[in-house]
């Protein structure tokens, strides 16, 4: 039996040894295999998030923000069955999340990730937090405490995520585009400048456990996080609103179809004061349709591919910076653009002379202008008021294909204009290798080539600020995080395209067409020497009855300095499609609100002056030939109600401005006030409003196109015709040239 | 033997009690505790991240088995202190109060889709499989002392054993418990092996066992989704980290102990405790164990338990009779071969098979019961004829050893 003891007691030293030698084996001669191994498991490289640039208008008001939020979600694997019930109650409380969706989630017990909400903000999270706090405390003090339950609130997480801000909501929001779940930039700036504004990533390794978390001990950071660049913008809050609002409300009056675009450009930089592309949607919500009609449409297609690629286009569509990634036929606008090369290249001067008899043929084809009209013989400045297609086929040919072209590229309209915005199109058009007469011929009056909106207003500029083709921009400089400017980003003008000169006859024409009897006079402002000319083209690819109405804008034309563009895809609207009667309104309003905030100062003509306005002085208690004597003097009108010898009262009342000639009614002891009715001054020329409005006791404000043109007639009137008001009230009469065609 | 029995049926107080001889043998006594110590601040080292993660405790382990170890050792003072004859009294009662144990699990929600514990509200759970081993241990111990001279027959060399371990065999197979059926068949091997069991019985238990064995492997290996299946495919593939529990636990064992060198991280700073290596408070401590000391520190374990079994085996040799000898063998080994098992399993060189390792895994009752079983080895130490075993080497008779009795307290055993 001993002998068999030490039988067994060998065997059993024999197994010790084999497994001793076992872990020899790994511990120590494999031991950098499986070390290695080991890290692989146990660490984890985390990335710090640098925290994404904000972006500000010119102004440095913040219009993205990026801040931190927390994301909460619960861990099944780590939570105690017990306590599912108070994380539902108390999560949906807090985070008001549906309790019984938090339970469902709860029991997926094998899930160590389910959230119960994305981003939220500092509050929400410490709310979270002094909830489970107050559990603790609770579950600590012998009093509260409750055995069936652990001591804490398990599998209950929080963790640091961040979100962008858009306190402007839907402002410029196709410009600036929006940022997706990740922080990335999507579209708009926001992807333009994508790199810059994320920052450098910085690198941690950490040991973890399994589940991944941080053991809290031994973090080695491997690089710093760099937060991204700020970005300083052009645009200015204020003229961006602006204009947004003048197209929003051009595209209710007009009835526009297919949306609207426009730009507001510092001339001589290639600034982008503004720039607006409708309809637009809201940051916060990019994904969902701004057009219920079409989002319904969508809705009722049955087969879901095509279901869901239709709602992607739409989608697309919608984020779409039409000044940018649209291409469209400027029409008559780009009749700017031949008469500065022609002007500069010496094809034509300011005297030469173009007879039109109403059409032109050109080998088989016949063009006229609109309606057919004839302007019979004009210069070039008058051809440019016409809009006269026969005047500019005949100057494009002066040129000659070769020196057409020559000019159609050095103003950049065969390359991109290099803003700073993603997906810019590049332009369609005839070269001087494929172009034909007949193309040459409609390409001077603007159709044929299909260029961008920016482009549009880049050769505008260029043909008004002495000649310089400047890049637009929208980034003026990089700023580091404490908002100092790490990099001027303002580009350099590209070339000199046209001569000085040549140039200020541009000017000169673009301005005379706005004041006289152009087809640009919608977008007259007194004292700012508004420029502009209208388009209006046929879309090829369209329907027949499908325009696309244009206006550009120039001021002030003796030293340009703003440059505005807008374009309404087919306006349906009872002011018709033309450019100069639907988008010129909204240029002269644009100019009247945008010069004055930028400091312009207005300078009157001697006819302007004339209509300005003078403030009343104050007559009570005067006699009433006092009073007579010191209003007249100022240069007013006056008419008495009564016969009594004092001024009780006056109307309108001290302070108010009115035109020279206008009329104060004075009332003497015992009178009442005197009311009139408004009369009806549709379509009525201003020498009858004048007359009309005299006799009847009232004072004029003007509004709209200059009233001294010939065509120009009334278009509205407030208080509108028919309403009472009291003698001596000033009505806003808004005038209209209703015979700008082109 | 007929005789015996009847003597034995009546026991009186004063056989109740060993407390002759001269006193416990104390080197197995201070390998016993350094194990034990050993053990303990493992565990802490081992548990305490998975204490904070699962009850915000770091001291939830190593509170209940300092506990369980206190018990324990109160429990081992006793059990040294009783008699040989007690036991032997006791002997078909323990075995029956084993299997009713057994039977018991079976009333308890499966975990891992077995049953194995006995769940009792406020102490913790219980394998009543633990109590089955030492069982088979004492009845073994007793019929082969009891048959000895008739072993070459079946009916005295084979069929009693048959009886005593088929039914604790049955049940565990239910349960299913196969590295508990694994050690009792090692033990009841090497127990009718140094019992003398005729060679030709014997070989013939060790043909059956290798035979059913190897079917059994054969069947399994066929039966996709198995119990059996799985332990064993995982084992075969160990070079792939296939991430279904059991091979994701080998890897994540090796991971551990390939990080620890000769000389490991330190106490206490095991990576692979972080939750990356499951069961680390137990069945894999000896890995978190080389992770933390090294190679240096696996040979202080493996030496404990080395030492130990000789220790064991030493007394073993020395017992005043037969029963007490295979009484200390059975327990010394079975000791052992969980060690061997064990660390066989942490190292990958045998299938994962869930074997608990003596001293240092973490459960109470487990403890408690090994450290009484311990306690019985002291007793019989306590009558060991230590200076006999070096002038008569081939004495193979507890019987005869009797006679050298010094204490009257005890010796009513012999006829």
């Amino acid at each position: 039996m001993k002998r068999n003891i030490v039988i067994i007691s060998v065997f059993m030293l024999l197994g010790f040894c084999l497994v001793s030698f076992r872990t020899f084996w790994i511990s120590v001669v494999n031991y950098e295999k499986y070390r290695a191994r080991a890290v692989d498991v146990q660490t984890t490289e985390t990335e710090i998030t640098p925290k994404r640039g904000t972006i500000y208008d010119s102004n440095m008001k913040v219009l993205r923000q990026s801040a931190t939020v927390w994301t909460i979600f619960v861990s099944p694997k780590e939570s105690d069955p017990s306590q599912a019930n108070i994380v539902a109650e108390n999560l949906g409380r807090i985070l008001d999340v549906e309790p019984s969706s938090i339970l469902e989630k709860l029991s997926k017990s094998e899930s160590y990730y389910q959230v119960i909400r994305k981003k939220v903000d500092k509050p929400l999270a410490d709310e979270v937090n002094a909830w489970m706090d107050e559990y603790k405390r609770q579950q600590a003090n012998s009093e509260t405490y409750n055995p069936d339950m652990p001591k804490t609130i398990k599998g209950v997480n929080i963790i640091e995520d961040t979100k962008r801000y858009y306190p402007y909501g839907t402002l410029a929001s196709t410009v600036l585009g929006f940022c997706g779940n990740d922080n990335q930039g999507l579209s708009g700036l926001e992807s333009y400048y994508d790199e810059e504004l994320t920052g450098t990533k910085g690198r941690m390794i950490s040991h973890v456990n399994a589940w991944g978390y941080d053991m809290g001990t031994e973090n080695e950071v491997l690089n710093e996080a760099v937060d991204g660049y700020g970005l300083k913008l052009t645009i200015d809050e204020t003229i961006q609103y602006y204009l947004e609002d003048a197209l929003e409300k051009a595209i209710e009056t007009n009835k526009v179809v297919n949306g609207a675009c426009g730009i507001i450009m510092d001339v001589n930089t290639g600034a982008i004061y503004g720039m607006a592309s409708m309809p637009d949607y809201d940051p916060n919500d990019p994904y969902t349709l701004v057009d219920t009609a079409l989002y319904n449409s969508i809705l009722n297609i049955a087969h879901e591919e095509e279901q869901n690629k239709a709602l992607s286009d739409a989608r697309q569509a919608q984020w779409r910076n039409k000044a940018v990634n649209d291409l469209y036929e400027p029409g008559s606008v780009f009749k700017t653009i031949t008469a500065a090369s022609a002007l500069d290249s010496g094809a034509a001067s300011l005297s030469s002379g173009y007879r039109c008899g109403g059409s032109i043929a050109v080998e088989d084809r016949s063009f006229s202008c609109a309606h057919g009209a004839a302007h019979g013989t004009q210069n070039i400045t008058q051809a440019l008021i016409n809009s006269c297609n026969v005047a500019f086929i005949q100057i494009g040919q002066a040129m000659g294909a070769e020196t057409f072209y020559d000019y159609f590229y050095s103003f950049g309209l065969a390359e991109k204009t290099g803003i700073d915005l993603p997906g810019e199109s590049r332009s369609l058009y005839y070269t001087d290798e494929t172009h034909t007469p007949v193309t040459l011929a409609s390409s001077s009056f603007g159709q044929s080539n299909k260029i961008t909106p920016i482009q549009m207003i880049t050769a505008i500029t260029t043909a008004v600020n002495g000649g310089n083709l400047v890049k637009p921009h929208i980034v003026s400089d990089l700023l580091n995080p404490d908002g100092s400017v790490a990099e001027n980003l303002t580009p350099q003008p590209k070339r000199q395209v046209i001569s000085e000169t040549a140039s200020k006859a541009v000017c000169r024409a673009l301005q005379e067409n706005c004041s006289s009897s152009g087809n640009a006079m919608n977008a007259y402002v007194a004292g700012y020497r508004v420029g502009g000319k209208s388009g209006t083209s046929q879309k090829l690819d369209g329907a027949d009855d499908e325009y696309v109405a244009s206006f550009v804008g120039v001021a002030p034309c003796d030293d340009p300095q703003v440059a505005i563009i807008i374009i309404l895809d087919t306006p349906t609207g009872e002011n018709g499609y033309y450019g100069g009667q639907t988008a010129g309104p909204v240029v002269g309003e644009l100019m009247g609100k945008v010069l004055p905030y930028l400091g312009v100062e207005r300078v009157y003509t001697r006819t302007e002056k004339v209509t300005q306005n003078l403030t009343v002085s104050s007559v009570k208690d005067y006699t009433v030939a006092d009073a007579t004597i010191k209003l007249q003097r100022q240069g007013l009108t006056v008419k008495t109600v009564g016969t009594g010898t004092k001024v009780k009262s006056q109307y309108p009342a001290y302070g108010t401005k009115i035109p020279v000639g206008g009329i104060v009614v004075l009332y003497t002891e015992g009178t009442e006030e005197t009311l009139v009715t408004v009369p009806d001054l549709k379509g009525k020329n201003a020498n009858y409003v004048n007359q009309t409005m005299l006799s009847a006791g009232l004072n004029i404000a003007e509004a709209g196109a200059y009233s001294g043109n010939k065509g120009v007639t009334v278009a509205s009137t407030s208080p509108r015709a028919g309403e009472k008001v009291p003698m001596g009230t000033v009505v806003t009469v808004t005038y209209m040239a209703s015979g700008a065609y082109e | 033997m007929a005789n015996t029995k009847k003597k034995e049926k009546k026991i009186e107080l004063k056989d109740i009690f060993e407390l002759g001889g001269h006193g416990v043998d104390i080197p197995f006594l201070l390998i016993t505790l350094a194990l034990l110590v050993f053990g303990l601040i493992m565990l802490y080292s081992a548990g305490y991240v998975k204490g904070i993660y699962a009850f915000n405790d770091e001291y939830h382990y190593i509170k209940k088995q300092c506990i369980s170890a206190a018990l324990g050792l109160l429990l081992m003072a006793v059990a040294s202190t009783i008699s040989r004859k007690f036991i032997k009294h006791f002997s078909i009662g323990i075995w029956l109060a084993s299997l009713a144990l057994l039977c018991l699990v079976f009333l308890y929600d499966p975990y891992n889709s077995c049953q194995r514990w006995i769940t009792i509200k406020g102490l913790g759970t219980f394998q009543p499989s633990e109590i089955a081993k030492l069982a088979i241990i004492v009845n073994f111990a007793d019929v082969l002392e009891k048959n000895t001279g008739k072993l070459d027959k079946i009916k005295y060399g084979l069929l009693p054993f048959a009886i005593f371990l088929r039914p604790v065999v049955l049940l565990l197979i239910l349960e299913p418990h196969l590295s508990c059926i694994v050690i009792i068949f090692c033990i009841s091997a090497i127990m009718m092996f140094v019992g003398e069991v005729d060679w030709k019985i014997f070989a013939l238990v060790i043909g059956t066992i290798t035979l059913t064995v190897g079917v059994v492997i054969v069947i399994s290996m066929n039966v996709e989704g198995s119990y059996f299946y799985s332990r064993i495919h995982n084992f075969i593939n160990k070079d792939t980290v296939d991430l279904t529990v059991e091979g994701y636990q080998s890897y994540m064992s090796l991971l551990a102990i390939g990080s620890g060198g000769w000389t490991g991280l330190g106490f206490g700073n095991s990576r692979q405790k972080h939750l990356h290596l499951p069961e680390r408070w137990n069945d894999f401590i000896y890995s978190i164990a080389v992770e933390e000391l090294g190679f240096i520190g696996s040979l202080i374990i493996v030496g404990l338990f080395v030492a130990f079994f000789f220790r064991g085996m030493y007394i073993a040799r020395h017992a005043a009779d037969k029963f007490g000898s295979l009484l200390v063998v059975g327990i010394v080994c079975q000791v052992a071969i969980q060690a061997g098992l064990n660390i066989g399993v942490a190292t990958n060189t045998i299938p994962n098979t869930g074997i608990s390792l003596p001293f240092f895994s973490e459960g109470g009752t487990a403890l408690i019961l090994l450290l009484a079983e311990v306690g019985v080895v002291l007793s019989i130490s306590r009558t060991c004829n230590f200076n006999e075993g070096k002038s008569d080497e081939s004495n193979n008779s507890g019987r005869r050893d009797s006679r050298t009795y010094k204490s009257g307290a005890g010796n009513s055993t012999e006829n």
